[in-house]
């Protein structure tokens, strides 16, 4: 409850203490940024974190080893999550569902596992260290990434792009029939997904001093995803709204220190079951009324009809 | 080399066992049960308590926790499976909702420690502990250089016997030919009359069941037991596993398990552990790329 | 009763006897001190994979401040220690790091539990100027380099958990001149940092003591079974295997090697050095040998006390991380008493207490301990072996040159 308490009272304060939530909470965002992308055009793809990888591993070890300028490290850093995003999505984006998602699994683990892990200039499980990392500095190229790309991909969503996309998520076949290239359409999505998540891991390594294959592996993805589905997928909103409160819930319940991974479990339990559309989603505040609920009211119905 | 063809065959069979819940579940509902994992980690963590915090012998222990598992299947069938059933929610959504029963389970034993809440159940935190030297007596025989033990001869024993039964039930019984309708057109089978719900209860029993018995003679064999290793050990092989035999192919999770373990041990012995770690990965991604239905063939293509 | 009693009472004499014989060297009056807290703070795993240790270093460190608190505190002020918990997860140890110096009156922290989380967290103390104790990592650049590569000395990152470049050196010299081992094999975790460190010391390391390293295997930590790696190393016919990893993996490679008939000494580091580690290899790991921070039957008082105060309060054996983060606030306890601390100058304070720590000369039970000129553990080795029934028996202890 301090963390709210403070949050209101003291917000100066608030951001000193937790400029580096902030960041993550802001990193965080911008994968959700990421996930929606794919979602949206009804894939349901967990690559995020092997394109993360990409862009941070390419970012610092050009700050190791070239002389060039940081911005630059960043740039090359996502565009290269989106050339491998373009070769990987060849192949798999000809799968659907399910499918689709463990395929992107079997992408993130052997990248990490089989790639990573064996090539000496990534410090293989040593891992590298950023030598330009700034946690303090690092959040503001975060601050401003965040409003920007969420304005671009709201406004995308509502071009030719998106409401091909979204036909594609209705379904498929119809976006196919009315002349929709489906394969492009869905690759686009994808590509940009990857660069969004590359440009995400290259400004994480500049808050968390350190890239080590650890980071990069399928649980990450899954935090990513359970962003989207908690917090809705309906707008851009919704993941960002549901990365701010997943990546904040360590510390508003605090308190319950130990049970933490219970408290999330029951969360997510909760939300999927009773609040599908996640916590941004049509509908107001309702929430999925239980089956006693209805049965209830018809019953009540049925009784003053009479 | 001999030695290390039946290292693979054994975790081969560990993996199938694993796998054979996995795929059940994902044959039968349509949906992946990320909860099997964990319930796989309670099997051995029951049996461990029952045995050393509770003081009974190791057989019924295991039945014990063979069967509590079971439940535990009815418990993610009623909590996080049937209402999203309900509402035709789509399959992603079991997903995550299995994702926050594992998330509970393992949080529960990780914190489990002395004079705690569940310190009945776990004592020993995110430590890792083995069955006391005797439990179950482990012969060790070497044969012409070869090492070969007791337990792991059982369990090898005992899942290719468990992994026959399950497929005489699938084939030639009236609960698998309920079963297998169910798997192929929900509708048609409610149609006839099939008791859908009571189908998809007792699915997620017996997978459950079967996921603990891995879990507990992962446990005996590899004296490992800990909070983590149905996450970090098999979760992931698993889902490689049923892959590569087919998803929701019975016979295509044994053989895919054996392969597993076989690919694993080459690539070790060929490459070294760096390529080892990645192969199962990269396999999965190929056979998903190259050959969807599985690598076995139409064959084993249909469901169950 | 009468044991917790008395063991209470050796603890107290311990603590005393720690802070009074530093206290000899100190040059403070106790009144600016009277009334006054001394703030300190720990970054801990107390969930997730590091809360194997985090757990025993946090009721190591309540045991000592219970200690000092109960017999007068330092020079009259108490010591207030404020635990939180990373989650065994580096973005979360920074941000717990973050929130504990800006709340602005903490004057140092401890931990965290992982070198993993240690990257991020000290180069954070460091530019905050806040001195920090590692009390349980024991890779490579914690310390003076936390900004490795870039070389400049960390000025307020020290530790007191001794590294495996001083433990795994130790224990090989002291087993070479013994048993004069030819050929070994190393097995070594590849996908985390400290044992890939480890196994580099290793490596680094057998050549001067003419050990032929036949093979190095490498796994994951993940490795369901052990056979296939272990096999592979047997295969070799080694005298020695060297295991550098962690958790029970120690355990399980030894009782697999054995069962594939190996009848060679296992040799290790601090992976080897938790009772859980011992009990879990059972007689498998009789005589696997390793250089240690900290030997339990050790008995000079201060560890003798720490140990009988501990099993009073926990009503268990203290292990390594217990005793490293006992020892910890024995040290920030002692720096503080000579720092001249105002309590309401806090930057200037936390820079005071960095200055007395430097030169830190107390009894702890880990031994005599001191800081080396690079802010590292300069103190014993143990050299100790599994005695096969979840023990150690101590092989010679290694006097720091």
């Amino acid at each position: 409850m301090d963390f709210f308490i403070q949050l209101f009272t003291d917000p100066v304060g608030f951001y000193n203490q937790h400029e580096l939530l902030i960041a993550q909470i802001g990193i965080n965002a911008l994968l959700a940024i990421s996930i929606f992308v794919t979602f949206y055009s009804g894939q349901l793809t967990l690559a995020n974190a092997g394109f993360m990888a990409i862009g941070a591993y390419t970012t610092v070890i050009m700050s190791l080893y070239l002389p060039t300028p940081l911005p630059l490290n960043i740039l090359v850093g996502a565009l290269l999550a989106g050339a491998i995003g373009f070769l990987v999505g060849l192949p798999v984006l000809r799968l659907r569902g399910v499918f689709l998602a463990i395929a992107t699994i079997g992408f993130v683990e052997a990248l990490r596992l089989g790639v990573i892990l064996n090539v000496p200039i990534t410090g293989e499980g040593q891992g590298l260290k950023n030598p330009s990392a700034d946690p303090l500095g690092g959040i503001v190229p975060i601050l401003i990434s965040v409003p920007i790309l969420t304005y671009l991909v709201w406004r995308l969503t509502h071009t030719r792009l998106g409401q091909a996309w979204a036909a594609i998520r209705e379904d498929e076949l119809a976006a196919s029939s009315n002349g929709i290239n489906v394969p492009v359409y869905k690759m686009v999505a994808f590509v940009i997904s990857a660069i969004v998540a590359g440009y995400a891991g290259a400004l994480e390594t500049h808050i968390n001093f350190f890239v080590d294959p650890t980071e990069y592996s399928v649980t990450r993805t899954i935090q990513i995803l359970t962003f989207a589905v908690v917090g809705g997928t309906t707008n851009v909103i919704g993941p960002i709204v549901g990365a701010i409160f997943l990546t904040a819930l360590p510390e508003i319940v605090r308190q319950f220190a130990a049970y933490r991974d219970v408290v999330n479990g029951i969360i997510l339990i909760l939300v999927i079951i009773f609040r599908p559309q996640g916590i941004v989603g049509r509908g107001g505040l309702a929430i999925i009324a239980p089956r006693w609920w209805t049965r209830w009211r018809t019953r009540e119905r049925a009784a003053a009809a009479h | 080399m001999t030695q290390q063809v039946l290292n693979a065959i054994f975790i081969g069979s560990i993996y199938a066992l694993f796998a054979v819940g996995y795929t059940l579940v994902f044959g039968v509902l349509d949906v992946l049960n990320l909860a099997h994992s964990a319930v796989f980690m309670l099997g051995a963590v029951i049996t461990y308590s029952l045995v050393v915090l509770h003081g009974l012998p190791f057989l019924p222990a295991a039945i014990i926790a063979i069967l509590v598992c079971g439940l535990l299947g009815l418990l993610i069938e009623f909590v996080a499976l049937r209402p999203l059933r309900r509402r035709d929610a789509p399959p992603i959504a079991a997903l995550i909702s299995t994702i926050g029963l594992a998330l509970i389970f393992v949080a529960i034993v990780e914190q489990a420690t002395q004079g705690t809440l569940f310190s009945w159940l776990w004592q020993d935190g995110a430590n890792s502990v083995r069955f006391p030297a005797g439990t179950v007596p482990n012969p060790t025989y070497h044969v012409g250089g070869l090492t070969i033990e007791g337990t792991k001869l059982g369990i090898l024993g005992l899942s290719v016997v468990l992994m026959l039964v399950l497929g005489y039930v699938m084939r030639f019984t009236q609960v698998g030919r309920a079963l297998r309708a169910v798997a192929e057109n929900r509708r048609a089978a409610t149609l006839l009359g099939i008791n859908v719900d009571r189908i998809f209860a007792s699915t997620l029993f017996v997978s459950s069941a079967l996921g603990g018995l891995a879990g507990l003679l992962f446990g005996l064999s590899l004296s490992d037991i800990s909070p983590y290793i149905g996450r970090d050990q098999v979760e992931l092989k698993g889902l490689a596993v049923i892959v590569l035999g087919g998803m929701g192919s019975i016979p295509g999770a044994v053989l895919g398990g054996y392969l597993l373990g076989l690919i694993e041990v080459f690539a070790f012995v060929r490459f070294g552990s760096n390529v080892e770690a990645g192969v199962a990965f990269a396999a999965l991604f190929l056979v998903l790329v190259l050959r969807p239905q599985g690598l076995f063939g139409a064959r084993l293509r249909e469901r169950l | 009763m009468r044991t917790v009693a008395r063991g209470i009472a050796i603890a107290l004499a311990v603590a005393l006897t720690a802070c009074g014989g530093a206290s000899s060297t100190g040059t403070t009056t106790s009144n600016s001190y009277q009334g006054k807290t001394i703030q300190l703070g720990a970054i801990l795993s107390l969930t997730g994979a590091g809360g194997v240790y985090g757990p025993s270093s946090q009721k190591g460190m309540d045991l000592a401040v219970e200690k000092i608190n109960n017999s007068g505190g330092v020079n009259g002020a108490k010591i207030a220690l404020d635990t939180k918990d990373d989650a065994s997860d580096r973005p979360q140890s920074a941000q717990v790091a973050q929130t504990l110096i800006q709340q602005g009156q903490l004057l140092a922290l401890l931990g965290p539990t992982l070198s993993n989380s240690a990257v991020a967290v000290h180069p954070l103390a460091e530019s905050f100027k806040i001195p920090i104790l590692a009390v349980s990592t024991t890779g490579i650049h914690i310390v003076p380099d936390c900004n490795f590569p870039k070389t400049d000395p960390c000025k307020y990152v020290f530790r007191d958990s001794l590294g495996e470049e001083s433990a795994i050196p130790a224990n090989i010299k002291v087993y070479s001149d013994m048993k004069h081992p030819k050929t070994g094999v190393l097995l070594v975790a590849n996908d985390d940092k400290f044992s890939k460190d480890g196994g580099t010391i290793v490596q680094n390391t057998v050549g001067q003591y003419n050990i032929q390293l036949l093979d190095t295997v490498q796994f994951s930590k993940a490795t369901a079974d052990f056979a296939t790696p272990v096999t592979k190393a047997v295969q070799k016919n080694p005298d020695v295997i060297f295991i550098t990893s962690l958790g029970n993996i120690p355990a399980r490679i030894m009782g697999e090697a054995r069962k594939q008939g190996f009848k060679g000494d296992f040799l290790g580091g601090n992976g080897f050095n938790t009772a859980a580690v011992s009990k879990a290899a059972g007689a498998d790991g009789k005589g696997a040998q390793s250089g240690s921070a900290w030997y339990i039957n050790n008995t000079f008082t201060s560890n003798a006390g720490f140990v009988q105060a501990y099993r009073a309060k926990y009503s268990s054996d203290p292990d390594q991380f217990a005793a490293q983060g006992y020892a910890a606030i024995l040290i920030l306890a002692d720096a503080a008493k000579r720092a001249n601390l105002t309590f309401s100058d806090t930057p200037g304070d936390r820079t005071k207490l960095r200055d007395a720590m430097e030169s830190v000369n107390i009894d702890t039970p880990l031994g005599r301990f001191q800081f080396t000129s690079t802010h590292d553990v300069k103190q014993t080795i143990w050299v100790i072996q599994m005695d096969g029934s979840g023990g150690f028996t101590l092989v010679k202890s290694v006097t720091p040159s």
